[in-house]
């Protein structure tokens, strides 16, 4: 038995963006439909509702205008969501929120209500997101939901590394107790505020 | 609960903390539950993140008609070729006519733009502007209005990008590729031609608006844009032919 010389195949996807990427808008559709619920999510978590759906338009824009850049070294997955971050994060800088909100605001702990009473765990705590000071948020969809690395925060945003892992914790803590688990603290029941 | 213990939680759960603080912490949660409880409450909220992130939602609306109207505007021209272009050294080694016509279109393009800032400048402060801007228009050999005509800053005469220029331009470069046409791949051919149309339609779409709404310097600018990418495509096209040889 040997084994088959046949060149590798493309899939679905790569022929998409390979076409998309010569300007075939119905294969630039495809794509839009694959990855606009991840792209949408993502910009809704950082952005919040109001926002989401104009700023998810300006990201499948800009990622027409720059799939002739893509090269195929990674997934066009992980190529498309890194250059959604980098629109949302020009997004907050264009309107200067980024550094106010950054700022070690002791009372923003007081900024989150208790949590509604809601049955889907996932749009509850979407919902949860959402309350968050900006700040905390962004570093909590970057670091919790999406994945990425303190040190790929911190570039991204540029700031320190330290304020990176400080505004997650800061995060976490406002969200345990938005999402009333705070009752499973034996202790005092406050974070110490 | 103490606050310097709990500060570390989110790090100790991140692995970000070296070997001796990770032990002091392990050992701190040994002996306090409250902080112990705290770090189970962390725990649930990143399982939560990251079940979030596994359950995407789309978004209430269809966003694709917006996209897609504003994508229309932006061919994939300039990227196509680039794209299925064998991986050579690019020769800069255009003809002569190439690059008159090249040289042409710029200054026409150039002017266009020129027109279109003075036009502009004009309309914010027309008093200070409108002396200069006939000196203006004429150097970038344009037509704009002259500055005492009656209603002249209210009058915008629509971007005329010297066209016999543009279109010899475009002749002798539509020229050098039909020429070429044969050293280049059938899938390359296609692309520029799918392009070219892309580009042609939009300059006609412009070109229509633009007459029933003259004075509307977003569509002259566009089509400004669109005729300076039919060039561009058109001259990267001929390169490549030059390249295949």
């Amino acid at each position: 038995m040997t084994l088959s010389a046949d060149p590798p195949v493309r899939t679905g996807l790569e022929n998409d963006v390979a076409l998309a990427a010569a300007g075939d808008a119905s294969a630039f559709e495809r794509l839009y439909r694959t990855h606009v619920a991840r792209i949408h999510s993502l910009t809704r978590r950082m952005l919040g509702t109001h926002e989401a759906d104009e700023v998810t338009q300006d990201i499948f824009v800009r990622t027409w205008q720059k799939l002739g850049q893509f090269r195929g070294e990674s997934a066009f997955s992980t190529w498309l969501h890194r250059l959604a971050v980098n629109v949302v994060i020009e997004r907050r800088r264009t309107f200067a929120i980024n550094r106010e909100r950054m700022s070690d605001d002791a009372t923003a702990l007081d900024f989150v209500a208790v949590a509604p009473a809601r049955s889907d765990l996932v749009v509850d705590f979407e919902h949860a997101i959402e309350q968050l000071p900006a700040g905390a948020r962004e570093i909590l969809v970057l670091h919790d939901v999406e994945g990425y690395k303190h040190r790929e925060i911190a570039s991204m945003l540029g700031i320190a590394t330290g304020t990176s892992k400080r505004q997650l914790h800061r995060a976490r803590m406002l969200m345990r107790r938005h999402l009333g688990e705070a009752t499973a603290d034996p202790g005092n029941g406050s974070d110490g505020d | 609960m103490h606050d310097e213990w709990t500060d570390k939680l989110s790090d100790f759960l991140d692995g970000e903390l070296t070997p001796d603080e990770y032990r002091a912490v392990e050992a701190h949660l040994r002996g306090c539950a409250a902080c112990a409880a705290v770090l189970d409450d962390l725990k649930r909220v990143v399982g939560r993140a990251r079940a979030a992130g596994a359950a995407a939602r789309p978004p209430a609306a269809d966003l694709w008609s917006g996209i897609a109207a504003r994508i229309e505007a932006q061919p994939a021209a300039a990227r196509s070729v680039a794209v299925f272009a064998p991986k050579v050294r690019r020769h800069i080694a255009f003809t002569l006519p190439q690059l008159a016509a090249a040289a042409s279109l710029v200054a026409a393009v150039s002017g266009g733009l020129v027109w279109q800032i003075a036009e502009r400048r004009a309309r914010t402060a027309p008093a200070a502007v409108e002396a200069r801007r006939a000196p203006e228009a004429a150097a970038s050999g344009d037509t704009a209005p002259t500055a005492d005509a009656p209603g002249a800053a209210d009058r915008v005469v629509p971007v005329v990008l010297a066209d016999a220029q543009y279109d010899a331009a475009v002749s002798d470069l539509e020229k050098a590729l039909k020429q070429g046409r044969g050293r280049l791949d059938s899938s390359t051919i296609a692309i520029v031609e799918q392009n070219l149309q892309i580009i042609d339609r939009a300059i006609d779409q412009a070109r229509e608006a633009l007459a029933a709404d003259p004075a509307n310097t977003y569509l002259s600018g566009h089509l400004v844009e669109a005729r300076r990418r039919k060039l561009d495509l058109l001259r990267r096209a001929a390169a490549l032919t030059v390249e295949s040889d």
